[in-house]
């Protein structure tokens, strides 16, 4: 296992300390399309931006907002979607949803790789919070097969599959019920930081999914798949929204969160963003930098920057260490990766090797994506 | 350590995990590698794993993937499902395996307990004593994952057990199985009050307060299945374990 954790330290090395840096941010050249500009770069500058007037999807104060979530849920069970993953952002949402009097149902996908921690925060928070919750399970074996489709293809974005999945489910409840809000702990204060174009893909690409199922006589039986066409589907026909919610808060920090969260539920929080599934943290811990050359904390450290919850140097420490914890718990996961995927230290090795393949060679949905946004744009003008 | 144990109980079928309703209409809960990790993690003293289809199907005994499973435990893990030899027992003892749990076979052939008490002892046979009202009969036990029915009553076969040398016993009441109504207080007084071996009540589990109920009635320890795997009231998939506090608090232990 050392020779993986060694590879790790090279490859951070490589990819952190050589690469020219924005003088206000952690945004360097491994950044496709990176302009270094007066003030900073373009990563940032659009940042600074977009927290000073983040994007609404409905343009109301808060007040406003959840007086209209109560209103259009009137005599249904639920009025709300909060998607929950665990993770501080998703599990914020839902206890702010809850204190604002709003009746949320809180959806969970599980893809076979929830850690302790994920399942002990979602279990506290529904119980003490009186929420129901769905989860929708997909089989394991089938989401595995997918998995190794993914890697087999050496393309980057192999959480594609868990964060389509998850817009999935919850467009999915929210048709069911009836219901015309998803809530989502997405929000402009930790995650508006565009990423560059070469550090994941387009995660409506359900025809990118299926195709590379297809390639691998994959039968897609409980992935709930979702692309363009379904997204305007649930959009424009059903009037289903998708709310950025702490958007609308007056001020998200996420230490302040996370403090509140501990405080009240007994919340176990844990180091990096995402750490919650036991593969993301692998993957943006791991295999990201290793065979991508994607250091993703690189992204959530400059947002934390630029809205003064951390220093600048502290950063740069942090990016010097390994994304673990400790060497221990990185090993643990690479044993824990190799046998869930069944796969050898060769396989793995093998795969970290391999050039990266772009997801448009196996068919994708972007342009068709593209295209309709154009023609919104064109009728909102 | 807690004096009563408190048990998670996991369906295996087919490499995933499934949770039904009396026996029936099985639904899909999960990976059971990654959910033995998440009650490793919860540092659950010890689990039971039943291969729900092994017997009914007369399938042999998945001991490569066991081995997987079992290798991610901590805790001591009893196994029930299609174990029909000696053979059988040691091959799972050596891959890990803590407990054999029998029913159908156990059934089927008595001697077969005996010479599982006589080669690895009594504290490693249990047996799982499967039950369920008839229509005109009262309670009978079943084989079989609760498919076929016996001629036995379970007080009956319950003492046999004990007579064989089984060292404990899992009374799992069909009807309950799966329901959120509590565990057969009547039953496992009655069956308990006849035995000198531990008795683990199973069945019916809804909240802690089940458990010390079952304690009171003459359990040694209480198995559970929905409660640590389902939220209510959509059974949606979290799995879950009490805190140990919480445990010492309700079953009045210090």
């Amino acid at each position: 296992m050392q020779e993986f954790i060694d590879l790790l330290r090279e490859k951070l090395v490589e990819i952190n300390e050589k690469p020219k840096r924005c003088k206000r941010c952690l945004m360097d050249e491994t950044a496709e399309g990176i302009v270094f500009t007066e003030t900073g770069c373009n990563y940032c500058d659009e940042f600074l931006k977009i927290l000073d007037n983040p994007p609404k999807k409905i343009n109301l104060s808060l007040e406003e907002l959840v007086n209209k979530v109560k209103k259009d849920g009137r005599n249904k069970p639920y009025d709300c979607i909060v998607g929950l993953s665990g993770g501080v952002d998703s599990s914020y949402t839902l206890v702010k949803v809850k204190e604002l009097g709003l009746r949320p149902l809180a959806v969970h996908m599980d893809n076979g790789w929830d850690s302790e921690l994920a399942a002990n925060n979602i279990k506290n928070l529904v119980e003490n919070l009186g929420v129901d919750l769905y989860t929708h399970v997909i089989d394991w074996d089938e989401y595995r097969q997918l998995m190794q489709a993914f890697f087999d293809a050496d393309v980057i974005d192999i959480e594609l599959l868990y964060d389509n999945a998850m817009l999935a489910v919850c467009y999915q409840q929210a048709n069911k019920y009836g219901l015309k809000y998803i809530l989502a702990g997405t929000n402009s204060s930790t995650e508006g930081m565009i990423l560059p174009r070469n550090w994941n893909w387009f995660k409506w690409d359900k025809k990118n999914i299926k195709n590379l199922a297809k390639l691998k006589r994959i039968k897609i039986k409980t992935f709930p798949a979702i692309g363009t066409l379904d997204k305007i589907y649930y959009e424009f026909v059903k009037g289903i929204k998708w709310i950025s919610f702490l958007d609308y808060l007056p001020s998200y920090n996420k230490f302040e969160a996370l403090e509140a969260l501990q405080k009240q539920f007994n919340y176990k929080p844990y180091p990096y963003k995402h750490y919650e599934s036991v593969f993301t943290r692998f993957y943006q811990g791991f295999i990201l930098p290793v065979k991508f050359g994607v250091d993703k904390r690189k992204n959530h450290l400059s947002t934390l920057i630029l809205t003064n919850q951390m220093k600048k140097e502290d950063a740069i420490k942090t990016l010097q260490e390994i994304p673990y914890p400790t060497e221990q718990e990185l090993k643990d996961d690479i044993e824990y990766f190799l046998k869930k995927m069944n796969w050898t230290k060769d396989d793995l090795k093998d795969y970290l090797q391999r050039p990266e393949k772009p997801h448009k060679q196996y068919g994708s949905e972007i342009s068709l994506w593209n295209f309709f946004k154009e023609i919104y744009k064109k009728i909102n003008k | 350590m807690i004096k009563t144990r408190i048990i998670p109980v996991l369906l295996m079928k087919n490499r995933g995990l499934y949770k039904g309703i009396k026996f029936k209409n099985h639904k899909y809960v999960g990976d059971p590698i990654n959910t033995v990790r998440i009650f490793n993690e919860k540092e659950v003293d010890e689990l039971i794993i039943f291969d729900i289809e092994a017997s009914k199907a007369n399938k042999s005994i998945d001991f490569d993937y066991l081995k997987e499973v079992v290798s991610e435990a901590f805790m001591p893990i009893g196994y029930g499902g299609g174990i029909k030899s000696v053979k059988d027992a040691e091959n799972l003892f050596k891959i890990g395996i803590e407990k054999v749990i029998l029913n159908t076979h156990a059934i089927l052939n008595f001697q077969l307990i005996k010479e599982l008490v006589k080669n690895f002892g009594s504290q490693s046979v249990v047996f799982s004593l499967d039950y369920k009202k008839t229509f005109f009969n009262g309670y009978k036990v079943f084989i079989k994952s609760g498919t076929k029915k016996t001629s036995y009553k379970p007080e009956d076969i319950a003492s046999i057990m004990e007579d064989l040398g089984a060292g404990e016993i899992i009374l799992n009441d069909i009807d309950r199985d799966g329901t959120f109504n509590g565990y057969n207080i009547e039953m496992i007084k009655e069956i308990s009050s006849n035995l000198s071996i531990p008795l683990i009540a199973c069945g019916g589990a809804r909240n802690l307060k089940d458990f010390k109920m079952a304690k009171d009635a003459g359990a040694s320890a209480c198995a559970a299945g929905s409660m640590f795997v389902f939220h209510m009231p959509h059974r949606a998939v979290v799995i879950s374990y009490p805190r140990y506090e919480e445990l010492k608090k309700v079953l009045g232990e210090n």
